[in-house]
């Protein structure tokens, strides 16, 4: 019982000490200067404040590094530290729910509605230095229920990337922004060889492609207020058929059975003629596969039109942070003229104002492509939840590509479980 | 003692705490916990009893668990004794270097290995390559990873029996899955993970073994031999019973850490394809930190505790009644 006593001593010990250590960050929050030079360097009374993104590629890291820079050397009273970290969602969840989370954050487009229904967000996207030059298309992607939450930081959309030597050894004219869905289909046929085990599109089974085509054959996720789910629509069907149809007659294939790990090496190592993907591949071609030929063109339009997707994250400015001013002034120079351009000029993502348009296009004018989708880009965002409806499709997808389920099944399933989450 | 006690009360016994009262409430893992609202059984109903997509995850994920506990824990228990049986002769040479080749993997980075695998499982993979060249090119490549079909479906499929063909009885539904689906037995993807797994943990389950074949004394095998007790006998009649306490630690030991496994299923498939690898441990992390369901996440710990804890009973139960 001696034992019980002194554990009970330790223990109020430790929880006191615990506590304390808990209090003492809020009790002064500016008085202990960061680790790093920049910031002992910062005069007294300065805000400090925290900007936590996920780590990308070295380029992009230095790049935000020096924009970070430049705002703190042009702002003494408001220094900015970034961290870049690994394993994002679940660092800034933890953080979110301890009530110490960094002041600013990137949050990506599809995971804002969680974000926005638990109350960590400030909404600050009204604040910003003329709202309406962001694209509308990317207003919308961080909106929900009519408020604007956060200023997208910049964004990538999906886009159609050829192989140009095999479509000149095939005989073949290159793609253009006026193709359409037989035309995309009929130069898949024409590229497929199964001696040379290449085939015309690489496509994975995922949500994140095929909404591209459910979008161009005119069908709808849900209605518009999310009030009903509607993939059980003909549209639905029909770009879930086209899709599915390309890989069961062997036109296209997933990255898994040409020995990629994306549809993106695929692509590079020319296994596929031709993909589907975003800015980021850009990047990663240049760098894993200098050597490849190739082009980049709008997706083809389907029966309802042209659609494309955006992928863009913005920075969040926490609701119970204790700088927010501070933060949303840091917030409207990153995502400010002045700011994104320094940030886009890399070339990498692109900018989200319609006023860096032309600036951003005389640098990188084969990228054309990629932004004119801001135009008819739809957003990558639904409802809290909607993870489930996202995996089941997926799962529907990957067995629909074996043959092991017929479109319609998949629709039928994710249509089922898409109400179940609006009922929620 | 004391100070151990306490980071064990810091470390354990709070946290268990916080889960079992999360499992209660409908907490969402992003706003402030203080602000989740209690909400009795509710999490345990919707898991259990409301037929839909967060029962039919769960129990998916414990079918898939319960074929990767099937497959793993009797392959590495039968695997670990034999080697440690092997590296325990008197007469090997190069001893050492055995025991340290067989115990490397369960010392390398998880993480690594799942990484190495997943080229080794490519299409044009070693995997691939290896089982074309004992089978002499009858073996037709396929990419591990990314086939959902299950191993029971592929053998019914050779006598016939598909999804198409399946009598109405296998189109059931039980607890939001079909009887088929029940029936699918663990994919191709999952046995890649099992493979995986034995690999890693044969090492240290032959270690456990080897210690409790040099606890048994010498004695004992000269007289058996001296009677004229082989091989076979000797291994069924003196080993085996010798070593039983430690089976049952060893049989312990992998079914908990089969129904745990989460790292391997989180590098190489992240619960897919077609959610044939998703298992509990999986399917706790991504309510709790991709769905923002945290108090569901809590509810499926706490059940997979529950179904742990009940099955070390059980196997506990069988090996003890063995003994009489």
């Amino acid at each position: 019982m001696k034992i019980k006593l002194s554990m009970l001593l330790s223990a109020l010990l430790l929880s006191a000490m615990i506590l304390s250590a808990c209090a003492t960050p809020a009790a002064q929050p500016a008085a202990q200067p960061a680790a790093g030079g920049e910031q002992a360097a910062a005069p007294a009374g300065a805000v400090n404040l925290q900007l936590m993104g996920w780590a990308s590629s070295d380029a992009e890291n230095v790049r935000l590094q020096e924009v970070v820079d430049g705002w703190n050397a042009a702002n003494p009273d408001i220094q900015v530290s970034l961290n870049l970290v690994p394993d994002y969602d679940t660092k800034l969840q933890t953080s979110l729910a301890g009530g110490a989370p960094p002041d600013i954050f990137y949050v990506d487009s599809f995971r804002l509605p969680d974000l926005a229904a638990a109350g960590a967000l400030l909404p600050i996207g009204d604040k910003m230095t003329n709202v309406d030059d962001f694209y509308p298309s990317l207003r919308e992607a961080f909106t929900v229920d009519g408020v604007f939450y956060c200023p997208p930081k910049d964004f990538s959309t999906l886009a159609l990337e050829y192989n140009t030597d095999l479509f000149d050894a095939a005989g073949l004219e290159h793609p253009t922004a006026d193709w359409k869905w037989d035309d995309l289909r009929a130069a898949a046929e024409k590229l497929t060889n199964k001696d040379t085990g290449v085939v015309g599109f690489s496509i994975n089974p995922d949500f994140a492609r095929w909404i591209a085509f459910l979008y161009q054959a005119g069908g709808e996720v849900a209605n518009a207020d999310f009030s009903a789910m509607t993939l059980d629509s003909p549209e639905a069907l029909q770009a879930m058929e086209f899709y599915v149809g390309l890989v069961r007659d062997g036109f296209a294939a997933p990255a898994s059975d040409l020995d990629s790990g994306w549809p993106g090496e695929a692509f590079g190592k020319g296994r596929a003629a031709m993909t589907m993907e975003g800015n980021w591949i850009v990047p990663y071609l240049k760098d894993q596969f200098p050597d490849l030929k190739y082009g980049i063109t709008e997706l083809p339009a389907g029966p309802g039109g042209k659609a494309t997707m955006a992928f863009t994250v913005c920075y969040g400015v926490a609701a119970n942070g204790k700088n927010t001013d501070a933060a949303t002034k840091v917030v409207d120079y990153l995502t400010g003229p002045e700011g994104m351009k320094a940030w886009t000029d890399l070339g990498l993502a692109m900018p989200t104002r319609q006023s860096l348009r032309e600036g951003w296009l005389a640098q990188y004018p084969n990228l054309e492509p990629m932004l004119n989708g801001a135009d008819y880009a739809r957003k990558w965002q639904f409802r809290p939840g909607f993870g489930d409806v996202l995996d089941t499709i997926n799962a529907g997808m990957q067995e629909a590509f074996t043959g092991a389920k017929t479109a319609q099944a998949v629709l039928n399933e994710a249509q089922s479980v898409g109400e179940q989450v609006l009922a929620r | 003692m004391t100070p151990a006690l306490i980071l064990f009360a810091v470390f354990v016994f709070i946290p268990i705490f916080f889960a079992i009262y999360f499992s209660f409430t409908d907490w969402n893992g992003i706003s402030p916990p203080a602000e989740a609202k209690f909400v009795g059984f509710e999490n345990f109903r919707v898991l259990l009893f409301e037929d839909g997509i967060r029962r039919a995850d769960f129990f998916k994920a414990l079918k898939n668990t319960a074929y990767f506990s099937l497959g793993v824990v009797p392959m590495q228990t039968a695997l670990a004794l034999l080697l440690a049986v092997v590296v325990n002769q008197r007469r090997l040479r190069f001893k050492s270097f055995f025991r340290t080749s067989y115990y490397f993997p369960s010392i390398t980075s998880s993480i690594a290995i799942s990484m190495l695998f997943l080229f080794l499982y490519q299409k044009n993979g070693l995997v691939n390559q290896v089982l074309e060249t004992i089978t002499f090119g009858a073996w037709e490549p396929i990419a591990w990873m990314a086939d959902p079909r299950g191993l029971f479906h592929i053998i019914f499929g050779w006598f016939g029996l598909t999804l198409e063909t399946a009598p109405a009885w296998m189109q059931a539904n039980v607890l939001s899955l079909s009887v088929w689906d029940w029936l699918s037995g663990p994919s191709v993807a999952l046995m890649g993970i099992m493979l995986l797994n034995t690999w890693t943990t044969i090492g240290t389950m032959m270690v456990i073994f080897l210690a409790a074949l040099q606890d048994v004394p010498r004695e004992v095998y000269e007289a058996a031999e001296m009677d004229g007790a082989n091989a076979r006998q000797i291994f069924f009649k003196i080993t085996l019973p010798l070593v039983r306490p430690t089976l049952f630690f060893v049989v312990t030991l992998g079914l908990i850490g089969t129904f745990q496994v989460f790292d391997q299923v989180y590098v190489m498939s992240s619960g897919g394809p077609a959610k044939t690898t998703l298992t509990v441990a999986y399917l706790v992390y991504r309510n709790g930190f991709t769905n923002s369901q945290m108090g569901l996440a809590a509810a499926i710990a706490l059940l997979l505790f529950i179904i742990i804890f009940t099955l070390t009973l059980v196997q506990r139960r069988i090996t003890e009644g063995k003994k009489e």
